[in-house]
């Protein structure tokens, strides 16, 4: 409840300063540009549509843990899973559309991004009597999720004009098309004679059940915008988007009987992903013959 | 004007994308789970035998466990779970009280169940209160020696033994707090050919027999246990000496794996014979005069293991608002699954089929509906292939109710 009114006043904030600024800034705006007033009239609004893509890193964040395997004789925390933070790298595309005016951009930038994540979780037998009675066993499994992410950014360009840097803030909603698991398991059996390193050929398994359809989150960024050649702008784009929603599906936990079968049932945890872009972007809106933008 | 539009619509956009998420409950967590309990010493081995539900939402499971230093007897092991599956507590049975076997009873806050003496494999009958706070054991009134089978009815226990030194399968009715109300001996052998099987079976060193017990609903108690040399459904009405009806299996290599009353002379059952596996879903069992296994018939299943353990389940499926009655089937396969195969009970017709278990192999011990509609498996697992452990599978009432719908 406290984190859903915070997130209607963090809304509520962000849209209300993206549609006040021209009331607030239109005086001075009005008298910077009084000399190609048409032209500035025109230039006030822009259009931009681009094209970006490239690489991601996530986190998790786990709310509940869960596990297959119920101890008896020892702490859970001792078998819990060991996730790899910003150990993997994913990949994204986007589709940029945005609107200009006076600074800022109301950005809409659907996006297809493949996450991936691991962790290990390791178990040990032991015996009292016997040292070599003893088997350490270890599963390493990856995450390779790929979403549909729909989000709504608001831009705000600091300064400058043929370099531009902005600050980028919004929220998403993504939408979860595919997941997989690659589960590989490896160990050391003593008790065999002597040390028994093992280890099993990764196996991939379908867990579309197993993550929620649907999750949402908040985002931030900053980015750097080069006007090339007028008419072109390169993007460079560093957006973190903070899970708010699980990513795991409650009812599905236990669905997979293959990674059930080796204790494996997924914790609830919400998704971090730091991405970094590249693209271009290209005005919409032109004068007549220079092919000119707001940016000279 | 136009501003405060713009804002209301991007609030409303924003607010869209964030109405689809995960919805969470603690609920699902109870309905569906699967859970595997262990133990991390290497020479840990425990065995479910059976589970009954507690009032709390949680399991009672009984087990089986080695006693150190002792290769003849089973020792007898508690274990409590959660509503959630999570394991709460266990207790390791001092081992003077041995060889415990399945129906596991719930009857007036305790739970019941039937072990041996050590020392002199004299049945006491065993009663422990739903937290696993305290066990207490009482020896059977008169002579009822190595129990194999019990099951609660009218308010009683009827329990099949076997009698080692008379060579008999014994019958008898007992009360909750051990009196004997009814026994009865039936002869085995005269001799000591089917002796071996008998104690491999209860010392766990050869094959395990699926010994039942019951009553039938034209008033006759039955016993699934050796007659005459042979593996026998015996009808008794625990008056006269010699039985009301016998259906003969085949020695030991065939015979009944699961019998389960269901209306009339009708039963639910499977069979076994030479490693082959046949369900029978609602079909007529002559109570008296003596007849064989094999004309009866059944379902031949290839996937089962070779003389697969059998459990059936009656259970009542809410089915659009109508509750269907089906027979569920829980039973080893050669996929070292535990498969679930659904009946109609009416008809006898198949309806469905589930898996449970994948990547380490999985065996059946009990099947219990439970209160929320749902169902309980309780088996064996063995961890990283190695290690056998405790698994409790969990289905809700939606997922049982998918099954029967989703009739193929």
């Amino acid at each position: 409840m406290k984190k859903t009114t915070l997130l209607a006043c963090f809304l509520l904030m962000m849209a209300v300063t993206v549609f006040s600024q021209d009331k607030k800034r239109k005086p001075s705006m009005y008298n910077k540009q009084k000399e190609k007033k048409e032209d500035v009239k025109f230039l006030e609004k822009q259009w931009w549509l681009g094209f970006k893509a490239g690489a991601n890193t996530s986190k998790v964040n786990v709310t509940n843990r869960y596990s297959v395997i119920s101890p008896s004789n020892y702490e859970l925390t001792t078998i819990s899973k060991k996730y790899d933070n910003f150990g993997l790298i994913g990949s994204q595309a986007t589709l940029e559309v945005s609107f200009y005016f006076k600074g800022f951009l109301l950005s809409f930038q659907p996006t297809y991004q493949h996450t991936r994540f691991s962790y290990t979780t390791d178990y040990e037998w032991t015996s009292s009597s016997n040292e070599n009675d003893r088997v350490q066993l270890s599963y390493y499994q990856e995450q390779k999720i790929d979403y549909a992410i729909l989000p709504l950014i608001v831009k705000y360009d600091i300064y400058g004009n043929k370099l531009r840097p902005y600050v980028q803030a919004g929220i998403y909603s993504a939408l979860r098309l595919n997941a997989t698991k690659a589960l590989s398991t490896s160990g050391v059996d003593y008790a065999a004679g002597g040390k028994n390193e093992f280890k099993t050929e990764t196996i991939d398994v379908g867990v579309d059940d197993l993550f929620a359809k649907y999750h949402w989150g908040l985002l931030g960024g900053v980015g750097l915008n080069y006007n090339f050649k007028n008419h072109v702008r390169l993007n460079f784009d560093v957006m973190y988007k903070l899970g708010m929603s699980n990513i795991t599906s409650t009812q599905n936990r236990y669905g997979s009987d293959r990674l059930s079968g080796v204790g494996d049932a997924m914790d609830d945890m919400k998704l971090d992903n730091l991405s970094i872009s590249l693209g271009c972007l290209f005005p919409l809106r032109f004068l007549q013959s220079s092919l000119q933008t707001l940016d000279r | 004007m136009k501003q405060s539009l713009n804002a209301i619509l991007f609030f409303c956009a924003a607010i869209a994308l964030t109405s689809c998420s995960e919805e969470e409950n603690p609920q699902f967590d109870k309905d569906t789970f699967t859970k595997i309990y262990d133990n991390n010493q290497y020479d840990a081995s425990n065995f479910a035998i059976d589970m009954r539900q507690t009032p709390d939402g949680g399991f009672i499971i009984l087990g089986g466990r080695i006693i150190p230093g002792d290769s003849t007897y089973t020792g007898i092991y508690l274990m409590k779970v959660d509503e959630f599956g999570n394991f709460v507590k266990e207790m390791l049975v001092e081992g003077t009280s041995v060889n415990p076997i399945a129906g596991l009873t719930e009857y007036q806050t305790k739970y019941y169940f039937f072990c041996s003496d050590r020392t002199t494999l004299q049945a006491q009958i065993a009663n422990v209160d739903a937290n696993l706070e305290s066990v207490a054991m009482t020896t059977v009134q008169g002579s009822l020696t190595y129990p194999a089978a019990a099951s609660f009815i009218d308010n009683n226990f009827a329990v099949m033994g076997y009698n080692n030194a008379d060579r008999l399968t014994t019958m008898s009715i007992v009360t909750p707090d051990a009196g004997v109300l009814a026994y009865k001996g039936f002869m085995i052998e005269p001799s000591d050919e089917v002796e071996e099987p008998i104690m491999d079976h209860f010392q766990r060193t050869g094959r395990k027999f699926p010994f039942a017990v019951g009553k039938a609903p034209n008033g006759l108690y039955y016993f699934n246990g050796f007659y005459n040399y042979t593996l026998s459904l015996v009808f008794t009405n625990m008056k006269d000496d010699e039985p009301n009806g016998v259906v003969q299996g085949s020695h030991d290599d065939g015979g009944f794996s699961a019998i389960v009353p269901v209306s009339g002379n009708k039963f639910a059952s499977a069979r076994f014979n030479f490693g082959d596996n046949y369900l029978m879903p609602t079909r007529e069992i002559p109570t008296s005069g003596t007849s064989g296994i094999e004309r009866l018939g059944g379902y031949s299943l290839p996937e089962m293991v070779s003389n697969a353990k059998v459990r059936i389940l009656r259970a009542s499926v809410e089915q659009n608002s109508v509750q269907k009655n089906v027979l569920i089937y829980g039973t080893d396969t050669k996929s070292k699954q535990i498969g679930l195969l659904y009946y109609d009970e009416t008809t006898g017709e198949f309806i469905n089929s589930r898996y449970l278990g994948f990547s380490n192999p999985f065996e059946i011990a009990s099947i219990t509906q439970t209160a929320d509609g749902g169902l309980a498996i309780c088996g064996m697992t063995q961890i990283a292939g190695r290690f056998g452990r405790i698994t409790v599978f969990k289905l809700s009432k939606e997922q049982l109710q998918d099954d029967i719908a989703q009739a193929k």
